[in-house]
């Protein structure tokens, strides 16, 4: 058992447990200062997501759409390139997705199965200019990707507006899309399953997706680690040098790692329209942008640990809303944890430096602080010999 | 003449448990040229690091101008009038070469540096000390003898008295490393002292007055130069005679694998690396490349294994062109590539042995089934390897970051030499790994080429390039000075004065061994 | 409006102050951008901080009443956000990237947390009467015909951002601490073995930067417009970013570039007038980034292959000199 508290595996797991913790600590501190029922908002915040079953659904449908975004980061930060273009994936793709399901007029399973498509080309498609840029001229991805994310929004609201929108429509929004084309409930239509199906059904709308993430999970995670292509990306991403001096070809590597990211990001936006609004709605996609960051580093970065990743998100997410509407604090607290959390997770030296510190302590002897230069560490001018 | 610095019984051990120093006993005159020798690994590097406060001594006590001293860091040591020239240039590229010099300490006029002061002191530094660069010249367009120059008036700005070269003479031509001489002599007539660390042995004859030497981490003895020979001071280095002890079988050369033709490379800032560099490569030899480090050996491999685009040439693996193609084509034609920067290019840290072991074949049959990696097939290979080289690690599945350097470079070997070459391409394949790891990687090589591999051998170190080549190439500035058909013929001398250029044969000479 | 009349606005006094004007919070957080990139710690949280100085100022401002001391508490939080990037960057060895990312998603949820704490409305500060600093007439240069027009008059914060790239220049290029700083982000061991410490140059630097990307935010919303809005910066610290590329980490460069992208975005602000859809309108200044850096990308890559082509000619023609002189 010794070996297990001291491998690397527990205190990854550790550093984890010990940051969402802190993140919630301090996210109670601020609840502190702010509310006039601390303890009441804090309780709906954590409780409040499993209180009903229709916040149990509400939770998962959120958790679903996050455990997509968390694959597509998975995907292009396990290849080490800082694009973030997941936004305008994802809101493209959930337009591709509506315009399918509301106008091809096919039958309803292939039409739905179109819509899928569409939503995931157009996803993959949406990545192919900062990926083209970044592997052939070594354009700074992190800025393209998030312009192009501004672009794709406007794009979205002008389409959806020029467009897609009815005169008689109150909101900014398309038409409801016809039931048979939405997506149906996950728990299947089976004569021992009838009564929990239409509580399910009465209170939620949990749809099949379910079976799409779990899928895509474990696609995701036989991608990265069982096909050649996964072990290029992840080898790209460990060392660039290294996979081309062994003959990878990194260009199309880089290229491949954002555009199969797209098409994840294009089904999350093909859930956010079939599934979670059933229609094309203005601002679909607001704050989505960034979670799936979250969830990737949260959870190391492998797939199998994403779903997990997610739900807890998902929760904090969706226990921000009950308490943002059952008491004094609004839902944005959430994100300062997350903050605090994904800081706290990335910081690899907070460990060994806190054991160093208490170390310290108990040693009782106050010369154990760094005085020196740390030269080694600094090496990044490296020589300059001709 | 009395002692400017003492070192006393130093003993320094790494958090890793590598002892660098063992109770070494240093001493300089004031006023002195000291050169301190010893082999790659000896605890040169170690003791002046310490002397130069970047390293801490586990033990042992420091007497600078009879002063028991104490350093946290190397301004400590500054702050003692003790500057350093490290081996790998501290410059700011950007910079010119003044804003260098007084870099860390500028003279202000206003709140504001002064830049007429700057220049102006760096030249008065550069006529007094003999030392000639051109202050408002950027430092990224200036050569290697010219930064050194830098690097040393860095520490006159700092008022140094005792300087320490860290192998300065490494990376210079003949020319540039008489002109330091030249300059190291005019600083100790000024009164500096003046500690050059080195392995060539030629140089301490030259230049030092005292020499000490050192050797796996102890101190064998310090005598004046001019009491011993070269011959006592390479058994004092290493012990037993300079030569390697490896049996080889004889050569059995076979036919054309490797040819090159009028190679050339350009670096990225216009110098001309390599220059009509032409040879063969046959089966069953080990062609030895010898030459000083930064002479374009480097370049050579990068270009012809596809990692560098040449800027002229031919190259042909079995009649078929690998010149500017990729890694991967390269490899295809039966290349394969022990590369010189082990931790850059041979290894991804934090992936697995195993995955580390498949770079070059994870992509056909058998790893690749299907559409998936056979990770089955993957950890028997794996295994296999780990077990016929000997690498040091309870399993494969564990990153290559938690090898030590020596099974690193086995993984490495493991890799190249398990594809099968058709021609390997070797550099620096026992560069700072530990004895053992060093034996077997000399065995292997030679096995390989006996059983009829083409070998390309690139290293520093001069013995092994001379005891595992059956041919050597000598290369200077990057053309190439000489051939040597029977490496076990020639000796180190001969040898020596084609590498540093002083001797070249003609093109007639050379022809008919290349 | 027709197309004619929009181009001849372009011509105007009016346009050419508000390219000034408009270019004024990207100057801000790029000068910021570039002191952090030159230290070898590229700040990935102007956005952020932009954000937060915005929020801060505005707030300060309407509870003191006084519009000095709200600069000082935004210029204080853009510090703080930065230093809490340094910390974990530098000390705990967080990816800049992601800690930059966090520092990011703190600001905006942070900032809209404490609105709705303070005015209720999660929206905008506009339900709370804030000020916004004063605007200066030029003595002089005001009375000029059209230049007066186009420099005079514009908030105090518009010349304190053109001023600062000249004081950024001096800062980097004449100071003892700013040529330390350049010479950490280019070498960092050699800055050690001289006694630059490393580490605390990369936190002042990154404290600067925070202090310019907050100014950026406060001149959103104290002088732009008069009022804090969700996600203010829109973007402009990314794109503050992408103009320390483009400017090739030149004082003068980044500030070239920062107006590039300010005329892109007072383009898109006439080209609204017309009857082009809007939301099409708006993609222009952040297209105009997408191109300008791949173009920036493209030009380096192929200058590079040009002095390569170069050298070799320059190469071949030493040899075959050689030959002639020898035969």
């Amino acid at each position: 058992m010794k070996s297990f508290f001291e491998s690397k595996g527990f205190r990854e797991l550790l550093r984890i447990v010990l940051a969402v913790t802190i993140g919630l600590a301090l996210g109670f501190i601020i609840t502190l200062f702010v509310s006039k029922d601390p303890v009441g908002a804090y309780k709906s915040f954590l409780l409040g997501p499993i209180s009903r079953l229709n916040r149990i659904g509400d939770w998962l449908e959120e958790s679903l759409t996050l455990i997509l975004l968390g694959l597509v980061i998975c995907i292009v930060f396990g290849a080490s390139q800082w694009y973030i273009g997941v936004e305008g994936q994802m809101v493209l793709g959930a337009m591709a997705a509506g315009c399918v399901a509301l106008y091809v007029p096919i039958p309803p399973l292939p039409r739905i199965l179109l819509a899928f498509l569409a939503a995931m080309i157009v996803g993959a498609l949406w990545g192919l200019i900062p990926a083209l840029l970044k592997a052939y001229y070594n354009a700074n991805e992190l800025v393209t990707s998030l312009m192009m994310n501004t672009v794709a929004l406007k794009i979205f609201e002008y389409i959806l507006k020029a467009f897609i929108m009815t005169p008689k429509s109150r909101s900014i929004s398309s038409e409801l899309i016809e039931k048979p084309f939405r997506l149906p409930t996950f728990i299947p239509n089976l004569p021992f399953l009838q009564g929990i199906r239409e509580i399910w059904m009465k209170q939620t709308s949990v749809t099949i997706m379910v079976y799409i993430v779990i899928a895509a999970v474990i696609i995701v995670y036989y991608l990265l680690y069982k096909t050649p292509f996964g072990y290029e990306l992840r080898t790209v991403g460990l060392n660039t040098k290294f996979a081309h001096y062994g003959g990878i070809n990194v260009k199309r590597t880089i290229i491949m790692s954002i555009l199969v990211s797209g098409l994840v990001a294009g089904l999350a936006g093909a859930h956010l329209t079939l599934a979670i609004h059933n229609k094309i709605i203005s601002n679909m996609t607001s704050g989505l942008g960034f979670e799936g960051i979250n969830i990737a580093i949260l959870a190391g970065n492998n797939p199998l640990g994403v779903p997990i990743a997610g739900l807890l998100y998902g929760y904090l997410r969706a226990g921000s809303d009950v308490m943002e509407r059952s008491s004094d604090v609004s839902r944005e607290l959430v994100f300062v944890i997350q903050a605090m959390v994904l800081l706290l997770v990335t910081a690899e030296r907070l460990l060994p430096t806190i054991q160093k510190r208490v170390a310290d302590i108990k040693e009782n002897s106050e010369n154990g602080t760094n005085g020196k230069p740390d030269v080694k560490n600094v090496k990044e001018g490296d020589s300059h010999v001709a | 003449m009395k002692p400017i610095v003492e070192m006393k019984n130093i003993v320094k051990i790494y958090d890793n448990g590598v002892v660098a120093n063992n109770g070494v006993n240093f001493t300089v005159n004031k006023g002195e040229i000291h050169a301190l020798v010893g082999e790659n690994g000896a605890g040169k590097s170690t003791l002046m690091k310490i002397l130069y406060g970047i390293e801490q001594p586990t033990e042992g006590e420091i007497i600078i101008d009879g002063q028991s001293v104490s350093f946290k860091s190397s301004l400590d040591a500054i702050d003692h009038k003790i500057g350093m020239v490290h081996q790998n240039f501290m410059l700011v590229p950007s910079f010119t070469v003044a804003a260098n010099v007084v870099l860390g300490n500028e003279p202000i006029k206003n709140g504001f540096i002064d830049k007429d002061q700057v220049l102006k002191v760096t030249k008065e530094l550069s006529d007094q000390f003999g030392l000639f660069v051109q202050p408002d010249a950027i430092v990224d367009g200036i050569n290697v003898g010219q930064r050194q120059r830098v690097e040393i008036l860095k520490t006159l700005y700092r008022k140094a008295e005792i300087l320490i070269l860290d192998e300065p003479t490494a990376v210079l031509t003949p020319q540039e490393t008489q002109d330091l001489f030249k300059a190291i002599r005019t600083l100790v007539q000024q009164g500096k002292t003046v500690i050059f660390i080195t392995h060539k042995l030629r140089e301490v004859k030259e230049i030092s007055d005292r020499v000490t030497v050192m050797r796996h981490g102890k101190m064998i003895g310090t005598v004046d130069t001019k009491d011993v020979t070269r011959e006592q001071m390479a058994n004092m280095m290493v012990g037993r005679e300079v030569f390697l002890n490896i049996t080889k079988p004889p050569m059995k050369r076979g036919e054309k694998r490797m040819e090159i033709k009028n190679l050339s490379y350009i670096s990225e800032t216009g110098r001309p690396v390599l220059q009509d560099v032409s040879f063969n490569l046959y089966a069953g030899e080990i062609l030895g490349i010898a030459g000083v480090e930064g002479n374009g050996q480097t370049e050579l491999v990068e270009v012809l294994t596809g990692l560098k685009r040449s800027a002229g040439g031919q190259a042909f693996v079995k009649g078929k062109s690998v010149l500017d193609h990729t890694p991967r084509e390269v490899r295809q034609q039966g290349v394969a590539h022990i590369p010189e920067d082990r931790l850059t290019n041979g290894v991804a840290l934090k992936e697995s042995i195993e995955e580390n072991l498949i770079v070059d074949r994870y992509f056909s049959a058998p790893y690749k089934k299907g559409m998936m990696l056979d990770y089955r097939l993957i950890e028997n290979k794996g295994k296999e390897l780990i077990k016929q080289f000997g690498i040091l690690t309870p399993n494969g599945k564990l990153p290559v970051e938690s090898l030590s350097g020596g099974n690193m470079q086995k993984v490495i070997v493991a890799r190249e030499f398990s594809s099968n070459p058709f021609v390997l391409i070797a550099s620096q394949p026992t560069r700072g790994i530990d004895v053992g790891a060093t034996e077997f990687i000399r065995e292997e090589l030679v096995r390989l080429r006996t059983a009829g591999c083409a070998v390309l051998l690139v290293s520093a170190d001069l013995s092994e390039v001379m005891s595992l080549s059956d041919r050597i190439v000598t290369l200077y500035e990057g053309r190439i000075t000489g051939v040597f058909p029977d490496a076990a013929k020639v000796g180190e001398d001969e040898l020596g004065l084609y590498m540093l250029g002083i001797k070249h044969q003609t093109n007639e000479e050379m022809e008919k061994f290349l | 409006m027709s197309l004619e009349t929009v181009i001849r606005s372009i011509f105007s006094t009016l346009f050419l102050a508000s390219v000034i004007r408009i270019s004024t919070p990207i100057i801000f957080p790029a000068m910021g951008g570039l002191i952090a990139v030159v230290t070898g710690v590229p700040n990935m949280a102007l956005e952020g901080i932009m954000n937060v100085g915005a929020f801060v100022g505005v707030m300060v401002s309407a509870y003191t009443g006084n519009v000095w001391l709200a600069i000082l508490a935004g210029i204080v939080a853009g510090v703080l956000m930065a230093l809490l990037l340094g910390l974990f960057h530098i000390y705990f060895k967080t990816n800049l990237f992601i800690g930059g990312l966090a520092v990011n998603l703190m600001a905006s949820g942070g900032t809209v947390f404490l609105l709705y704490i303070m005015t209720g409305d999660k929206g905008n500060s506009a339900s709370v009467k804030s000020l916004s600093v004063p605007n200066w007439e030029i003595p002089f240069f005001k009375d000029i015909p059209f230049l007066g027009d186009v420099i005079s008059g514009h908030p105090v914060f518009t010349y304190l951002a053109f001023l600062s790239v000249i004081l950024v220049y001096i800062f980097l290029y004449r100071t003892r601490f700013g040529t330390h700083l350049r010479a950490v982000g280019e070498n960092p061991e050699a800055a050690t073995t001289l006694g630059i410490d490393v580490k605390k140059s990369r936190m002042i630097a990154l404290a600067i930067s925070g202090v310019f990307a907050a100014l950026g935010g406060m001149n959103l919303s104290m002088a732009y417009l008069q009022f804090f809005q969700k996600e203010m910066a829109a973007g402009r610290g990314w794109i503050g970013i992408a103009a320390v590329h483009l400017g090739a980490r030149k004082p003068l460069g980044v500030l070239f570039a920062s107006i590039l992208f300010g005329f892109a975005d007072a383009i898109s602000n006439q080209l609204g007038s017309l009857n082009i859809p809007s939301q099409l309108v708006q993609t222009i200044p952040y297209i105009t980034t997408v191109v300008a850096l791949a173009v920036f990308a493209i030009q380096q890559r192929q200058a590079a292959l040009e002095r390569m082509k170069r050298y070799q000619k320059e190469h071949l023609e030493a040899i075959s000199a050689n030959a002639s002189k020898a035969e």
